[in-house]
C-alpha cells in the first residue's frame, strides 16, 4: 500500500503473521498492550540452550534453566498471545489455537489432531487445555513390576512427588481440601471451584455406587493472584480463557522466563537440528519472518509434543544418523500413545448448563486405584463434561449420527444434557507411531503420518468405562443415555525414557542416548501415560531435567 | 428486684463511649461537696455511664442489623430469592435497624413493639441457621469443605440472630441497666458479645481459608477479634481494671478490623475480573462487602458491656 502523506503505517499487530516477540521486548500478557523487555541473543551467539516448543515441558523448563543462569532462546511456531485483546467467546474464532498444520493420520482408530490434543501457541496447548493437574498414581512409574503392564520409568515417585508440588504451586493450583486417593499430598495451594449442576451429577451418581469422588485440582484461579482475577465460569477455557484466570504456562513459566533473562521467538518453525562430526548438536535451524535462520546453541531441547518431537528428530536424519537423530534404539516415533476419551451422555429433567464454569469441575479416579475387577490393564479417570455448543453440534452430528430436524431438536437440550468422559490409559505398541509422509508442509518439511489402533486391552477398558459410567448416569437420574464411543485425547510416548539405551530413546534426565547435547522434554518421553491428563506430569519432568541439568553442569557433566 | 427507670442525663450525651468519664455535673471550684453531693455526683455518672451504654448496644446492634440487611439483600440475591424465605432476613434486618438506629440517638418506640421486633430478628436468624444447615446438608458430600465454602454460609444468620438479642438487651437495659434476664447486665453483655465474635471470626474464618488467605491481611479477623473476645471474657469472669483495659484496646483494634475490612473488600472486588467497571457482577463474586461491619458491631457492644461493668461496680 502507498503510504498517505503525514500519515504513519503501524507494523501489523496480527499474531498469526507478525511476531511480537522481537526487539527485546515480549508481550506483557497481564496488560493490554503492554511490553515487558526480553533479552534477545543474536543467531550467531552460541547459547547454552535452544528449546523447542513452549507448552508444559519446554515452557517450564525454559523458565528454570533461566533462572539457573543458563542462556535460552525458546522457540514456538504458535503465535504470541495477549489473552486479554486476542480472546473471543466463540469456538471458531479461537480455533487459531490448535495445531492444525496438515497431518496424515492412519490406522485402525485414526486420530483427529486438533483441539483435545495439540496446540500452536507460545505456551503450547496449556493455552487451552482443561486445566485438569493430576498426579500420576504412584505405581504408574513402576507399572510393568507393581502392576504387570506396560514399562517401568527410570524415574521414582517420592522424588516426583517433590516436583509435583512445585508445579502445583507455580500453577496455583485450586484443589479439594484433602484428596480421596493416593498418599498423602500437601494441601492445594488454592481452594477449590464451586461445583457446577453438570458436576453435582457426578458427585450424585458415584454416591449412588458408593464410589469417592471429588472437586477437580484445575490451573485456574478461586481467588486473585498477582495479576489473574479468580475465574468467573464463563466456561470457555478450552477455546482459551480470555479473563487470565487459566494459569497456563503462557502466564506462569513464561514471565517469570523472561524476567530471568530468556528469549521466546514466537512464529519460529524449528525443521531441523544441526549436528557435528563428532554427533553433538551445533544448533537449530529455523523459519520466521519469511526466511530460514540458524541459531548457535550448545545445547538443543526438544518439546514439540509427541507428534512435532519425533517429526523433528526424524527430519534432522543426517548422513552419520540416516534413521533421525537420537534413534539408535529405532524408537523414535514409536509407541505413540492416546488417552481413551469416550463418554456417556443423557439428559436431566431439571436444567443443567453444562457450560458454565470449567468443564471438568468433578472426577473419579475410582478406577485409577481399583484393581480389582477389571478385565484389562491400567485405569481411568472420568470427570464430568460441559461441552460448548458448537462442539456438542459436532458430537450429535458426528458421534451419534444426527442431522437436520434430529440434530435441531437434539440442541434445544442443549441446557438439560450432561456427561461423563474418561480419560482413559492406552498401552503403548510399536505399531502406533509417528512416520514422515513424502508430503511437504509451506516450510518445505516433511508431514508426519499418525499411525493409531487401540488393542485389545484399550477396547476392554473402553468397554468397562462406558458401562460403569452408564450406570453412574442412570443413578444420578439421567434419561436417554447414550454413548459417545470414538474419541481420544493427549499424545504421549514417542522418544520414550528408560535405563537402557537399546529399548528408549532418552535417559531419566531426558537426555538423547546418542547424542548428549541433544534433550527431549515433553509428552514424548513417557513410557505408559495413566488415566490421567498428563500436563501436572509433563511440567514436573521438566522441573526435574531443569535440576538435573544445573547438577550435571555442576559437575562438569554437562 | 425493683425497676428503675433512670432519668436522661444532658451531660452525658455526644461523650465518648470509649471509656471515658463524663464531667461530673455542677460544683464550682471553691466548693467541697459534701456525702450527699458526691453521692448524687456518682449516681448521675453511673446513670450517664448506663444510658450511654444502653444506647451503643443500640448503636451495636444497628450496626450487626446493617451489616446483615446489606450482606443477605447481596447474597440472596445473588441465589435469586429462590427460596420465599429468603426475604426474611431482610424484612427482618430493616425492622431491628429501623428500631435501634433512632434508639441510639434516645428516641424510641413503645417498649413492647421494640422488644417484638428484636425478638422477631432473634427467631429469623435461628430459623436461618437451620435453613442454612439444611441446604449444606442436603448437597452431594454432606457436610463437607466444599458444602462449607459454596452452600449457604452456616454462620451468617448468627449475627442476624446476634442483632436480635442484643436490641432486646438494649431495650431492657433502658428498664434496669443492672440485670439482664436476671444475670448482671455487663458481664452478660460481654459473655455474649465475646461469642458472638468468636463466631464471627470462624466465619471469617472459613470463608477467608477458602479464599486460601491469599492476602495476609485476611488473618487479621481471625486474630485481632478472637483476642479481644478472650480478654472480654475474661473481664467478664474477674474484675480487674487491667483486664478491662486490655479487653477495650482489643476492641477497639477489632472495631477497626471492621471498619477496615469494609476498605479490604473493597480492594478484593476490585481484583476480581473488570475491576471496578464490573462492579454489579464483581459486588456478587467478589468478597462480600457489608461482612466485616458485624466486627464493629460486636466490638461496640463489648465496650458497652465494659462501661456498664465498671458502672455497676462502681
Amino acid at each position: 500500500m502507498k503510504p498517505t502523506p503525514g500519515v504513519t503505517m503501524l507494523p501489523s499487530d496480527n499474531p498469526l503473521t507478525t511476531p511480537r516477540a522481537t526487539n527485546g521486548r515480549a508481550p506483557d500478557v497481564f496488560r493490554p498492550g503492554a511490553w515487558t523487555p526480553m533479552r534477545c541473543w543474536s543467531d550467531d551467539d552460541e547459547v547454552d540452550f535452544a528449546i523447542v516448543g513452549t507448552g508444559a515441558g519446554g515452557g517450564a523448563l525454559a523458565c528454570k534453566l533461566a533462572e539457573y543462569g543458563f542462556s535460552v532462546v525458546a522457540f514456538d511456531a504458535g503465535p504470541y498471545w495477549r489473552p486479554l485483546e486476542d480472546f473471543v467467546s466463540d469456538e471458531r474464532e479461537q480455533s487459531k489455537l490448535y495445531w492444525t498444520d496438515e497431518r496424515i493420520v492412519d490406522g485402525d482408530n485414526p486420530l483427529r489432531p486438533g483441539s483435545n490434543n495439540c496446540g500452536k501457541s507460545v505456551g503450547g496447548s496449556t493455552v487451552h487445555f482443561a486445566m485438569v493437574s493430576l498426579r500420576f498414581r504412584p505405581e504408574w512409574f513402576k507399572a510393568r513390576t507393581t502392576l504387570g503392564y506396560g514399562a517401568d520409568w527410570p524415574l521414582d515417585w517420592r522424588e516426583m512427588w517433590t516436583y509435583y508440588r512445585e508445579v502445583e504451586e507455580t500453577l496455583t493450583i485450586s484443589g479439594p481440601v484433602t484428596y480421596p486417593w493416593g498418599p498423602k499430598r500437601p494441601r492445594y495451594p488454592y481452594r477449590p471451584h464451586e461445583l457446577n449442576a453438570a458436576a453435582l451429577v457426578l458427585a450424585e451418581g458415584a454416591e449412588a455406587l458408593g464410589i469417592p469422588w471429588s472437586a477437580t485440582p484445575l490451573a485456574t484461579l478461586s481467588a486473585p493472584r498477582g495479576l489473574s482475577p479468580p475465574c468467573v465460569y464463563r466456561g470457555m477455557c478450552v477455546i482459551g480463557c480470555s479473563t487470565n484466570a487459566k494459569q497456563s504456562v503462557l502466564l506462569t513459566w513464561l514471565p517469570r522466563a523472561l524476567k530471568a533473562g530468556a528469549e521466546i521467538r514466537d512464529l519460529a518453525m524449528v525443521g531441523r537440528i544441526e549436528h557435528d562430526g563428532r554427533g553433538l548438536a551445533t544448533g537449530v535451524r529455523y523459519h520466521r519472518e519469511g526466511r530460514w535462520r540458524f541459531q548457535r546453541a550448545r545445547n538443543v531441547v526438544v518439546a514439540g509434543y509427541a507428534i512435532e518431537t519425533p517429526r523433528l528428530l526424524l527430519n534432522s536424519a543426517s548422513a552419520k544418523f540416516p534413521d533421525g537423530l537420537a534413534n539408535s534404539s529405532g524408537l523414535v516415533g514409536k509407541n505413540l500413545m492416546v488417552q481413551a476419551n469416550q463418554a456417556v451422555w443423557g439428559l436431566m429433567e431439571r436444567e443443567i448448563r453444562a457450560y458454565k464454569g470449567p468443564p471438568s469441575l468433578a472426577l473419579t479416579e475410582h478406577w485409577n486405584y481399583k484393581d480389582d475387577g477389571k478385565d484389562f490393564f491400567g485405569g481411568y479417570a472420568y470427570m464430568s463434561q460441559g461441552p460448548l455448543p458448537v462442539a456438542w453440534s459436532s458430537v450429535l452430528a458426528g458421534q451419534r449420527g444426527l442431522w437436520g430436524q434430529g440434530l435441531l431438536d437434539a440442541m434445544q437440550d442443549y441446557n438439560h444434557q450432561v456427561g461423563l468422559k474418561i480419560v482413559g490409559e492406552c498401552m503403548a505398541q510399536e505399531r502406533n507411531r509417528v512416520t514422515l509422509a513424502d508430503e511437504t508442509d509451506r516450510y518445505g518439511l516433511k508431514i508426519p503420518r499418525v499411525t493409531y489402533s487401540y488393542c485389545d486391552n484399550d477396547r476392554r477398558l473402553i468397554a468397562h468405562s462406558l458401562a460403569f459410567m452408564r450406570v453412574a448416569l442412570e443413578a444420578a437420574g439421567a434419561r436417554d443415555i447414550w454413548d459417545e464411543t470414538d474419541d481420544t485425547c493427549h499424545l504421549n510416548g514417542t522418544a520414550r525414557m528408560g535405563d537402557d539405551p537399546r529399548t528408549s530413546v532418552v535417559d531419566a534426565d531426558c537426555r538423547a542416548w546418542d547424542m548428549r547435547n541433544l534433550w527431549v522434554c515433553d509428552g514424548s518421553v513417557f513410557p505408559t501415560v495413566g488415566g490421567v491428563n498428563p500436563s501436572l506430569t509433563i511440567q514436573a519432568i521438566a522441573c526435574r531435567t531443569a535440576d538435573r541439568i544445573k547438577t550435571l553442569a555442576r559437575r562438569g557433566e554437562l | 428486684m425493683t425497676t428503675l427507670v433512670r432519668p436522661r442525663t444532658p451531660e452525658a450525651v455526644g461523650v465518648s463511649t470509649f471509656g471515658e468519664w463524663p464531667a461530673v455535673a455542677g460544683g464550682d471550684g471553691g466548693h467541697r461537696p459534701g456525702l450527699r453531693e458526691r453521692r448524687v455526683a456518682e449516681e448521675t455518672v453511673r446513670d450517664a455511664a448506663e444510658e450511654r451504654a444502653g444506647r451503643t448496644v443500640h448503636l451495636g446492634a444497628g450496626v450487626l442489623a446493617l451489616s446483615v440487611l446489606a450482606d443477605s439483600a447481596l447474597e440472596h440475591y445473588r441465589g435469586s430469592f429462590h427460596n420465599k424465605a429468603m426475604v426474611a432476613p431482610l424484612v427482618s434486618a430493616t425492622l431491628s435497624l429501623a428500631t435501634n438506629a433512632p434508639a441510639t440517638f434516645g428516641a424510641r418506640a413503645p417498649l413492647p413493639l421494640l422488644d417484638a421486633v428484636q425478638a422477631a430478628a432473634a427467631a429469623t436468624g435461628v430459623a436461618g441457621l437451620g435453613f442454612h444447615a439444611f441446604n449444606i446438608g442436603k448437597r452431594p458430600g454432606g457436610l463437607s469443605w466444599l458444602n462449607l465454602f459454596y452452600a449457604a454460609p452456616v454462620g451468617a444468620p448468627f449475627a442476624l440472630a446476634l442483632s436480635g438479642f442484643f436490641g432486646r438487651c438494649a431495650v431492657r437495659l433502658a428498664g434496669d441497666s443492672r440485670t439482664l434476664f436476671g444475670w448482671p447486665a455487663g458481664r452478660l453483655l460481654a459473655a455474649t458479645a465475646a461469642g458472638g465474635l468468636i463466631g464471627t471470626a470462624a466465619e471469617a474464618g472459613l470463608l477467608h481459608f477458602r479464599g486460601a488467605y491469599h492476602n495476609p491481611a485476611m488473618a487479621l479477623p481471625v486474630t485481632i477479634p478472637p483476642v479481644a473476645a478472650g480478654l472480654l471474657a475474661a473481664a467478664a469472669l474477674k474484675p480487674a481494671p487491667a483486664l478491662r483495659r486490655a479487653a477495650r484496646v482489643g476492641l477497639v483494634a477489632t472495631a477497626a478490623v471492621g471498619v477496615a475490612g469494609v476498605g479490604f473488600h473493597l480492594f478484593g472486588v476490585s481484583r476480581n475480573m473488570g475491576g471496578f467497571r464490573n462492579l454489579s457482577q464483581n459486588l456478587l463474586n467478589g468478597p462480600p462487602v457489608p461482612a466485616p461491619p458485624s466486627f464493629l458491631g460486636l466490638a461496640l457492644i463489648g465496650l458497652a458491656a465494659l462501661s456498664l461493668m465498671e458502672a455497676n461496680d462502681a
